[in-house]
């Protein structure tokens, strides 16, 4: 990746550019080729990263809201049943009666000593005595690191500040409103049959061909009207197939599919309805929206996800 | 209490499914130990923090606690996918039919492999805005870290697994695009 905006296409597919910064770096990307593969590589990236299934099954998802909310629930063997001050607190005492019962044997042994000397008067140097007693507990024992809850340092602060609304709930939208150039992740596909997968891809590549055409027509020459009257004819075509196609997709209930036939839709009517001689601001207008949607990258990235699936 | 309990409910059937997935990939598909950590994560929640978190932060908060129960993990078993959970994960039943079941498993295991090859920050960062769809912003909220860092960490990790799957490709005789 030698292009100095590659960067700036990670941000641009998140929606983390400022408006002008994302038209800037959109603009450049149709004229470099690298960054354009780059771009659409990144979106296959997240397509297959989103498209993880997880192996979760319902029954386990119930079961363990049912653990949580019942009132003799116990952590599994993952956490200590206590909090954090109780297991120090039980450390410190079995740290004192170890000690304690150290130095009691000490104090026996010495006293034991003591008695022996004076029933067998042989001399036991001091110094044996301190050998015979045994090693000192070494640092008292701690938590190891994995029964140590990771809380984190934020949470202490919130659980110090309870501000939180009694009766508003915490849910969030799982889906937010896209921010410039930002393009969500596709869902998972869906189970739908080759021949309208084929007939998707088919779609999709017509349409992509057809876009990219319908960008290249120079306006500025007179031969400009001609060369929309045969985009538009080819839209016409693909109006038709894209509606059926996108009933499809619905039915199957394919939304990543569905959404991109979606937005393909309105384009493709507009190219259609294109009068004979046709305004150049009409043609840039589509032309602008086509790039807002970045409809030609999307369209290139499904048909050959699509035509890998059918391979 | 009731109340209290069904927000609590709601939030669970919100994100738990998406708390697993989060985990089972940065665990390196091990299904099992994810649904454990994540079922952790929102007992802790229920028990210490639930009424006490501002609006809105409760999400945050469970990502933030099953990342760190995720490494703690990574230091007791260094990150090997073990035997058991293998076999345990071998031996689910299956509903879908045997040929759809092995496209979705290779893929699976294809796009762990890719996930592990990363360090543990950057598949982080990556797996909440790819799968959860985070902000720069709302991620560094997770991780603690500054919005710069988690831009930066999303992109050296796309980069990464782009230039992986590339070469996978190229081997392969096929391209990513």
């Amino acid at each position: 990746m030698s292009c100095s905006f590659t960067e700036k296409i990670s941000s641009l597919i998140d929606g983390e550019l400022s408006q002008a910064e994302a038209r800037d770096v959109e603009r450049h990307v149709l004229s470099c080729s690298e960054c354009e593969q780059v771009r659409a590589d990144f979106l296959n990236l997240r397509s297959q990263i989103a498209g993880y299934e997880s192996s979760l099954e319902p029954t386990v998802q119930n079961r363990a809201l049912k653990k949580i909310l019942a009132p003799e629930s116990r952590p599994t063997r993952l956490q200590w049943a206590f909090s954090t001050p109780a297991i120090a607190f039980a450390t410190l005492l079995i740290v004192g009666a170890i000690i304690g019962l150290l130095f009691y044997q000490s104090k026996r042994a010495s006293e034991s000593k003591t008695t022996a000397q004076v029933q067998t008067p042989a001399p036991v140097p001091s110094a044996s005595v301190e050998k015979e007693k045994p090693p000192a507990p070494e640092a008292s024992p701690q938590l190891s690191p994995e029964n140590q809850q990771p809380t984190p340092k934020k949470n202490e602060k919130e659980t110090n500040n309870p501000r939180r609304e009694p009766s508003t709930p915490v849910k969030r939208p799982l889906v937010r409103e896209p921010k410039p150039g930002e393009q969500f992740a596709s869902v998972p596909e869906r189970v739908r049959s080759a021949d309208a997968e084929t007939m998707t891809a088919m779609h999709f590549e017509k349409s992509e061909t057809l876009l990219l055409a319908f960008k290249n027509v120079r306006l500025d020459e007179p031969g400009a009207a001609a060369e929309v009257s045969h985009e538009r004819k080819r839209a016409k075509q693909l109006v038709f197939q894209n509606m059926m196609l996108r009933r499809e997709a619905d039915a199957a209930g394919d939304v990543q599919i569905s959404s991109l036939l979606e937005n393909l839709e309105p384009i493709l009517i507009d190219i259609a309805n294109l009068p004979e001689q046709p305004d150049p601001d009409a043609i840039r207008v589509i032309r602008e929206r086509v790039e807002r949607k970045n409809i030609v990258a999307l369209l290139r990235v499904n048909s050959t996800a699509l035509a890998r699936a059918l391979d | 209490m009731a109340s209290e309990d069904d927000e609590f409910t709601m939030l669970f059937q919100d994100f738990y499914p998406s708390l697993c997935r989060f985990l089972e990939c940065l665990l390196g598909g091990r299904a099992p130990l994810a649904q454990d950590l994540a079922q952790e994560s929102f007992l802790q929640l229920h028990r210490t923090a639930w009424g006490t978190l501002p609006v809105g932060e409760a999400r945050f908060w469970l990502y933030r606690v099953a990342r760190n129960m995720a490494i703690n993990e990574f230091r007791k078993s260094n990150t090997r996918y073990r035997l058991f959970d293998r076999v345990v994960e071998a031996m689910r039943p299956r509903a879908r039919n045997p040929e759809q079941e092995y496209e979705t498993q290779e893929r699976k295991v294809l796009v762990l492999e890719m996930l592990q090859s990363l360090p543990e920050d950057q598949r982080t960062a990556l797996l909440l805005r790819e799968q959860e769809q985070l902000s720069y912003k709302e991620i560094g909220q997770v991780l603690n870290v500054s919005e710069s860092k988690v831009k930066v960490d999303i992109f050296r990790a796309r980069a990464s697994l782009r230039e992986r799957w590339n070469k996978r490709a190229k081997t392969a005789g096929a391209s990513i695009g």
